[in-house]
C-alpha cells in the first residue's frame, strides 16, 4: 500500500509538471501581455515605453526561458507577485482558498445530509411516485444554468428578506453569525447543484448493493426491511460515495467559480478566472497549479480509501455468517 | 457475439416501459426536428430571428409575437427556434466528438496494455485533474493564429466551442471504455479470435467495440446535457456562442442584465436549457436501465 | 410500517414543496419589496463593478483606482464638473497674464514654458506632516526613473526641471508648449517622507514595495476628507474620516466602496440594502439602468450625466471599398442614430455628430450633420458603382459589400447597437460580418495593431478640451515599424488635419483655437475617418435623499467633491 501511494504521488508530481507547462505555454498563447494592455490605455504611450515596460516585466525574452525561470522560482517557494493586487501571490492565495474551501465543505456536509436520505429513500421505493418525483428534483437541480440560479436565488430570497445578504463576505473580525449570514446564499446555490449528483449516486448504489447476492442472502434469511436498508445496503452503498465526494473536491475551483463570481465571495475560483483575464501569469499558475493539485491528490485519496475499505471485505463482515 | 436473440429485445422492451425516458425521448425528437428544420419553420411562421426593431423592445407576448420580444425588439419564439441550432449543435457535437476521442483512446489502452496504457492514462488523469473552466477560459481566448490554426476561431465561434469543449469532456468516455476491452480481452471470443491470428485492429473492430457500445452510448446521452450547460456558463462569460446567431445560452446571458426590468426575458431561455438537459439525463438513465446486463439475469 | 407510510408521505410534501418553489422562481411575477435599509450619515456604502488593481497613483491608470483614491488625496489640478480647468491642491492657476506662466526656450532649443505653482499651505499628510515641494519632486523623480514603469509617462518627459522656490512653491519647465498648460492632473503628489525611503532603497521594485500597496492604512500617504481604513483586497475598502483634513469638513463618517461585478448583482445589493448608491463612472449600462429605473425609479434618485465617453466606429481606410468617401457616407445615412439614441437610451445617450462634445468649451454647432436617410445611402452606393446583388447585398465587379464588424465580446449594450446596425446596414444592401472578441484581444491585438479589415465599434475616454492627435495625426498611425505607436487605427491620413493640430497645439489665442477646433470638427465630419455613434452617459443610483453629488462626465471622478455629498434628513 505504502509503495502504491508513493508511486502515484510520483507519477502526479510528473502530471503537475506538465500541466504547469502547458498552462504556461497558453497562457503565453494568450494575446495581449500586461504592457500590450498598459498600452491600450494610455493615449500618450509611446514605442520607447512599451520597450522599457517590456524589459521591466521581462516580457521580451522567450517564452522557454520565461518558465524555466518562473519553475525555478516556483519550487523554491518564490511565487512572485500579483500584477492584479500588487501583493505577494501566497498573501493572496491563502485567504481565497480558504473562502473556497469553506463554501464547498458546508455545501458538501450539507448535500450530503440531504442526498443520503434522499437516496435511499429513493432506492427503497424503486419506481414508485416518490421515486419519479425524487429524480425530477435531482435533475433539475443538476440541470438549471448556474448562474441562472445564483440570480433567481439573489432576486427572490435576498432582495425581499432583509437580513439575507445579497453578496459579499462578512467583514473581517465579525462574529460566525455574521459569517454564515453572508454563506448562506451561495452554500444554498452549490447545494442544490450537488445534491442531484449524489442522491442519484446514492440511489444507484443503494439499488446495486440490495440487487447482490448476499443480500438476497440476508433477505433470505429473514432480515427485516429496514435492517436490510440500514444494516446492510447503506454501509455498502456509502463506500463508493467517497470516491464521488472525492471528485466533487476536486472540480472545486471551476464549480464554485459563477456562485463565487455573483454572490461576490472572495474565492479561488473567481480569483483564477481573473488573474487569466487580467494576465497576471503569477496568480494565475499558481492557482491553476493549486487547484490541479487538489484534484489529483483527491483522485489518489479515494483510490486507497476504495482499496483499503474493499466492499467485499465489509460485505463478508456485514455477515453474520452461519 | 455473446448477447442471445432476445437480449435486444429485451432492452428495448425495459426502454420502452420507462415513462420517464419514452418522454423524454419525444421531447427530444422533438427538440431535434425544430432544430432540423428551423429555418422553414421560421419560413411558415413568417418570423424572422434577426430583424431588429427599435420601436417594439421588451414587448409582452401578443398575436404578433407569441412569446413577446427581447431587449433589441427580436421575437423571442423566432430566436428560440433558431437558438435550438446553436445549442443542441454544440452538445451533440461536442458529445460525440468526445466520445470518439475518448473510444480510440479507451481501446487503445485497453487493448495494447504496457508502456501505451500507462501514458494513456496518465494523459487522462492529467486532462481530468485540469480545472475545467479555468481551462476552457484560457483555450477560448489564445490566439489560434499563432498555433497555424486560426481557421477554427470563425463565425459564431462554434467550432471552436466544439473543439475545446471536447478536448477536455473524452476522459470519462476513455476510462469507461478502457475497462469494459480490459474484462472483454479476457473472454474467450476474444482470445480464441487472437489465438487463431487476427490481427488487433481486426479484433477491436469486429469484438470488442461492438461490446462496448452500450456504456459508450449512456455516456454520451448523459453528457449533452453537461455540455448544453457548459455552453450556457461560457456565454456567460463573454466566451459562448457569438452573436448575431442565437442560443440559448447567449440568450439567457444577454436577458440578466434586464433580470429587474424585463424578467420574463430570463424565463424563455431558461426553461428550453431546462428542458433539454432534464430530458438527456433522463433519456440517459433510461438507457442505461436497459442496457444494465445484470437486469439481465434477473 | 406506519413510519415508511409516514416517511413517504414527508418526501411527496416536501417533492410538493420544492416544485412550488421552482415554480415560483421561474414565474416571472417580481415579489422584491423596497429597499430594506437606507443609507445614514455614519457610513455610505458605494457599489461598482471593478477593484482597483493598485492603491499607489503612480502605476496602473483604472477609473475604480482614480474613484477611491479620489476621496483620499487629491490631484494639484483637475477639471471640474463645467469642464474648466481647477486647483484643488493649489492656490491659483497659473496664467500668461499674471507671469506665472512664461514662454521660454527649452535646453534643446524648442519652444518651452514655464509654470508655476504654490500648493496650499493648509495641506497637510494624514500623520501631520505638510505638503511640501519636497512631494513634488519625488514625483517627478520617481515618473522620470525609467526603472519604475510609472504612468503619464509623456507628461513627465515633457519636464525639463523643476525649480523650488520654497516649501509651497515650484516652477515646472517644460520642453513643449501647449494651450491647455495649467492641468497638471498626472503628477500625483507622494509623500517624501514615507516613500523616498521606500524608492531609494531600490528603484527597479519600488512599484511592489510601495507602502500604497504594502502598508495602505498608514494615514500619512493620505490627505484627503477620507483615509484608507481597511482594505479587503479584491473585494472592498473601507475608508474613514480623515482628521487632519484641511479642506470642509465630509458629512459621511465613513465611505465602503464594494467591488461587484456582475452588474445584476449590483441592482440586486442595492434592491437588498447591501449597498447605498452605484457609482456611475463603473456602475450600470444606461439602457439597463433605465429598465431598472422604470420598475423602480420611486425607490431611487438617477442621474444620467453624457460625457466623454465617445462611442463610434473606426473605418479601416486601407480597405478599397472603404476608401470610397461615399460608401462612408451611405454607411453613416444609412444608421438611425437618432433612433438607436431615443429607443434604447431615451434620449439619454446623445448622437454624436463629431469627436467633440456639444458640453465642450470649442464645440461647434455648425458641424456638418448626417441624418438618416437610406434613400440617400442607396444613391450613394449605386453612385460608386455597388448595385443591388441576386440576395439584396450590393455587388461590384463581382465583389460583395461585405465588411466585417468588429467590437468588445462582453459589452451587451454594444453588441445590441451593433446588431441594430447589421440590420440597418443590411436595408441598404450592406453586409456586416460580426466578429466580437474578449477587450484584451480586441484592444491589445485588433485595434491596436490595425488587424481589422472592415469597422470596428468602440469608445474613447478623454478629458476635456483635449487634442486628437494621437487619434487623427498622420504620424500617429499604428505600423509594425514604429512599433505600433500611435492610435490613429482608422489610418486617417489628412496633411490639412495634421496642420489644423500641429496648431492647435502652438497658437493659444482663443480667437485662434476657436477657428482650429471648427475646422478639426468640420474635416472630420467632412472626410468620415470615424463613424460617430453616441456619447455615452453614466448613471448614477443615488439614495432619493442624497444631494450634492455632481456627475463631470469626463475622467475625474465626481468623488473628488466627496465633501459635497450631503443626506438631506
Amino acid at each position: 500500500m505504502l509503495s502504491y501511494t508513493a508511486r502515484r504521488l510520483a507519477e502526479s508530481l510528473l502530471v503537475l509538471l506538465a500541466v504547469s507547462f502547458a498552462s504556461y505555454i497558453l497562457i503565453g498563447l494568450m494575446p495581449g501581455d500586461p504592457v500590450d494592455l498598459m498600452f491600450a490605455d494610455d493615449p500618450e504611450i509611446t514605442a520607447e515605453d512599451i520597450a522599457r515596460l517590456k524589459a521591466l516585466y521581462g516580457l521580451d525574452r522567450p517564452l522557454l526561458e520565461r518558465y524555466g525561470h518562473w519553475l525555478g522560482n516556483a519550487v523554491s517557494g518564490e511565487f512572485g507577485y500579483s500584477r492584479l493586487y500588487q501583493q505577494p501571490v501566497g498573501d493572496i492565495l491563502m485567504p481565497r482558498l480558504l473562502a473556497s474551501l469553506q463554501l464547498l465543505g458546508t455545501s458538501t456536509v450539507l448535500g450530503l445530509m440531504l442526498a443520503i436520505p434522499l437516496g435511499v429513500l429513493a432506492a427503497a421505493r424503486a419506481n414508485s411516485a416518490t421515486d419519479y418525483g425524487i429524480n425530477l428534483f435531482c435533475f433539475a437541480g443538476i440541470s438549471v444554468p448556474p448562474f441562472w440560479l445564483a440570480l433567481m436565488l439573489i432576486a427572490y430570497i435576498a432582495v425581499p428578506v432583509a437580513w439575507i445578504p445579497a453578496g459579499g463576505s462578512a467583514e473581517p473580525g465579525s462574529g460566525m453569525l455574521e459569517t454564515l449570514r453572508h454563506m448562506l446564499l451561495p452554500v444554498l446555490a452549490l447545494t442544490l447543484a450537488e445534491i442531484g449528483g449524489f442522491t442519484r449516486f446514492m440511489r444507484g448504489a443503494m439499488l446495486q448493493t440490495l440487487g447482490q447476492d448476499y443480500m438476497r442472502t440476508a433477505r433470505a434469511k429473514g432480515a427485516s426491511a429496514r435492517r436490510q436498508l440500514f444494516g446492510h445496503a447503506l454501509r455498502n452503498a456509502l463506500l463508493p460515495l467517497v470516491t464521488v465526494i472525492a471528485l466533487s473536491f476536486g472540480t472545486l475551483f471551476s464549480g464554485t467559480l459563477i456562485t463565487e463570481a455573483i454572490f461576490s465571495w472572495p474565492g479561488m475560483g473567481v480569483m483564477i478566472y481573473e488573474a487569466i483575464m487580467g494576465n497576471d501569469y503569477n496568480l494565475a499558475l499558481i492557482g491553476l497549479m493549486i487547484a490541479t493539485a487538489f484534484t489529483l491528490l483527491a483522485n489518489i485519496a479515494a483510490d486507497i480509501a476504495y482499496a483499503a475499505l474493499d466492499p467485499r471485505i465489509t460485505a463478508r463482515g456485514g455477515d453474520d455468517g452461519p | 457475439m455473446t448477447a442471445g436473440v432476445g437480449r435486444g429485445a429485451r432492452i428495448r422492451g425495459r426502454f420502452l416501459a420507462n415513462r420517464m425516458a419514452m418522454a423524454s425521448a419525444a421531447v427530444l425528437s422533438c427538440l431535434v426536428a425544430i432544430a432540423t428544420f428551423a429555418p422553414w419553420i421560421l419560413d411558415l411562421l413568417g418570423l424572422d430571428a434577426q430583424a431588429t426593431n427599435l420601436f417594439a423592445r421588451s414587448q409582452p407576448a401578443g398575436p404578433d409575437h407569441f412569446l413577446g420580444t427581447d431587449e433589441a425588439g427580436r421575437d423571442i419564439l423566432a430566436r428560440l427556434i433558431l437558438g435550438s441550432r446553436a445549442s443542441l449543435a454544440v452538445g451533440l457535437t461536442t458529445a460525440v466528438t468526445a466520445a470518439a476521442i475518448g473510444t480510440v483512446i479507451g481501446l487503445f489502452a485497453g487493448y495494447f496494455g504496457g508502456w501505451l496504457d500507462r501514458v494513456l492514462m496518465r494523459c487522462t488523469d492529467g486532462v481530468i485533474s485540469l480545472p475545467l473552466l479555468p481551462l476552457l477560459i484560457v483555450l477560448s481566448v489564445i490566439d489560434f493564429d499563432k498555433l497555424g490554426i486560426g481557421w477554427i476561431d470563425g463565425g459564431s465561434g462554434l467550432t471552436l466551442i466544439v473543439f475545446i469543449i471536447s478536448l477536455v469532456a473524452w476522459p470519462t468516455v476513455a476510462r469507461l471504455v478502457r475497462a469494459e476491452t480490459l474484462s472483454l480481452k479476457s473472454r474467450e471470443f476474444v482470445t480464441a479470435a487472437r489465438a487463431q491470428g487476427a490481427p488487433p485492429l481486426y479484433v477491436i473492430r469486429r469484438h470488442i467495440l461492438p461490446n462496448c457500445l452500450s456504456p459508450i452510448i449512456v455516456a454520451t446521452t448523459l453528457s449533452v446535457g453537461k455540455i448544453i450547460l457548459l455552453e450556457s456558463v461560457l456565454s456567460y462569460l463573454g466566451l459562448g456562442i457569438q452573436p448575431p446567431t442565437p442560443s440559448w445560452g447567449n440568450m439567457l446571458t444577454n436577458a440578466q442584465d434586464y433580470l429587474f426590468s424585463a424578467p420574463e426575458l430570463a424565463l424563455w431561455p431558461g426553461l428550453a436549457i431546462l428542458t433539454a438537459v432534464v430530458a438527456f439525463n433522463f433519456l440517459g438513465d433510461g438507457l442505461q436501465d436497459a442496457f444494465d446486463p445484470r437486469r439481465d439475469r434477473r | 410500517m406506519a413510519t415508511t407510510h409516514t416517511r413517504v408521505l414527508a418526501a411527496r410534501a416536501i417533492a410538493a414543496a420544492l416544485t412550488i418553489i421552482a415554480a415560483a422562481a421561474i414565474c416571472s411575477i417580481p415579489f422584491w419589496s423596497t429597499p430594506s435599509g437606507a443609507a445614514d450619515k455614519s457610513r455610505l456604502t458605494i457599489g461598482m463593478s471593478q477593484y482597483p488593481a493598485t492603491l499607489s497613483p503612480v502605476f496602473e491608470s483604472m477609473m475604480a483606482k482614480a474613484y477611491v483614491l479620489a476621496m483620499a488625496r487629491r490631484p494639484i489640478t483637475v477639471y471640474d464638473q463645467d469642464w474648466r480647468p481647477t486647483c484643488l491642491v493649489c492656490t491659483k492657476l497659473p496664467s500668461l497674464e499674471d507671469g506665472t506662466a512664461v514662454w521660454e526656450t527649452a535646453e534643446n532649443g524648442d519652444p518651452g514654458i514655464a509654470i508655476s505653482y504654490t500648493l496650499n499651505p493648509a495641506a497637510v499628510w494624514g500623520d501631520g506632516t505638510p505638503v511640501t515641494t519636497d512631494d513634488v519632486l519625488l514625483s517627478v523623480e520617481i515618473g522620470q526613473d525609467p526603472q519604475t514603469g510609472a504612468l503619464n509617462a509623456e507628461l513627465f518627459r515633457r519636464i525639463d526641471k523643476v525649480t523650488v522656490q520654497d516649501d509651497k512653491s515650484f516652477t515646472l519647465h517644460m520642453n513643449k508648449r501647449t494651450c491647455n498648460f495649467e492641468n497638471i492632473a498626472g503628477l500625483a503628489l507622494l509623500p517624501n517622507h514615507i516613500e523616498r525611503p521606500i524608492y531609494e532603497a531600490d528603484p527597479q521594485s519600488y512599484r511592489r514595495r510601495t507602502a500604497y500597496d504594502a502598508d495602505p492604512t498608514n494615514p500619512g500617504l493620505w490627505f484627503g476628507p477620507y483615509r484608507v481604513a481597511r482594505v479587503a483586497v479584491g473585494q472592498s475598502i473601507l475608508l474613514e474620516r480623515n482628521p487632519s483634513w484641511w479642506g470642509p469638513e465630509p458629512y459621511f463618517d465613513e465611505i465602503e466602496v464594494r467591488a461587484i461585478q456582475n452588474t445584476s448583482a449590483l441592482i440586486a445589493n442595492l434592491l437588498a440594502g447591501d449597498i447605498d448608491m452605484i457609482a456611475g463612472e463603473l456602475g450600470l449600462a444606461a439602457d439597463q439602468a433605465l429598465g431598472f429605473e422604470s420598475r423602480s425609479g420611486d425607490d431611487y434618485q438617477f442621474l444620467y450625466k453624457s460625457g466623454l465617453v465617445y462611442e463610434h466606429i473606426d473605418v479601416n481606410l486601407d480597405t478599397p471599398s472603404l476608401t470610397d468617401l461615399r460608401v462612408r457616407q451611405a454607411l453613416i445615412h444609412g444608421i438611425d442614430r437618432q433612433a438607436i439614441s431615443e429607443q434604447l437610451f431615451q434620449g439619454k445617450q446623445p448622437v454624436a455628430h463629431g469627436n467633440v462634445n456639444p458640453l465642450d468649451k470649442w464645440y461647434d454647432p455648425d458641424v456638418p450633420k448626417y441624418d438618416y436617410d437610406p434613400t440617400k445611402s442607396v444613391e450613394l452606393l449605386k453612385d460608386a458603382g455597388w448595385d443591388a446583388g441576386p440576395d439584396g447585398i450590393r455587388v461590384k465587379d463581382g465583389e460583395r459589400l461585405t465588411l466585417t464588424f468588429q467590437t468588445t465580446a462582453e459589452n451587451k449594450t454594444r453588441e445590441l447597437v451593433q446588431q441594430v446596425i447589421q440590420n440597418q446596414w443590411r436595408a441598404i444592401g450592406v453586409e456586416a460580418v460580426l466578429k466580437n472578441e474578449q477587450p484584451r484581444i480586441f484592444f491589445a491585438d485588433t485595434i491596436t495593431k490595425r488587424a481589422f479589415d472592415g469597422v470596428v465599434m468602440y469608445a474613447w475616454l478623454s478629458a476635456p478640451e483635449s487634442i486628437p492627435f494621437s487619434t487623427l495625426h498622420s504620424s500617429q498611425i499604428p505600423t509594425e515599424e514604429n512599433a505600433w505607436q500611435g492610435q490613429n487605427y482608422p489610418g486617417y491620413n489628412s496633411p490639412e488635419m495634421d496642420e489644423t493640430i500641429d496648431r492647435l497645439e502652438t497658437d493659444c489665442a482663443d480667437e485662434d483655437q476657436r477657428v482650429l477646433w471648427s475646422d478639426l470638427q468640420a474635416r472630420y465630419a467632412r472626410d468620415l475617418p470615424v463613424l460617430p455613434l453616441y456619447f455615452r452617459a453614466e448613471p448614477y443610483v443615488l439614495p432619493k435623499n442624497m444631494t450634492g453629488l455632481r456627475p463631470t462626465g469626463h475622467q475625474y471622478p465626481s468623488s473628488l467633491w466627496v465633501e459635497e455629498w450631503r443626506l438631506t434628513e
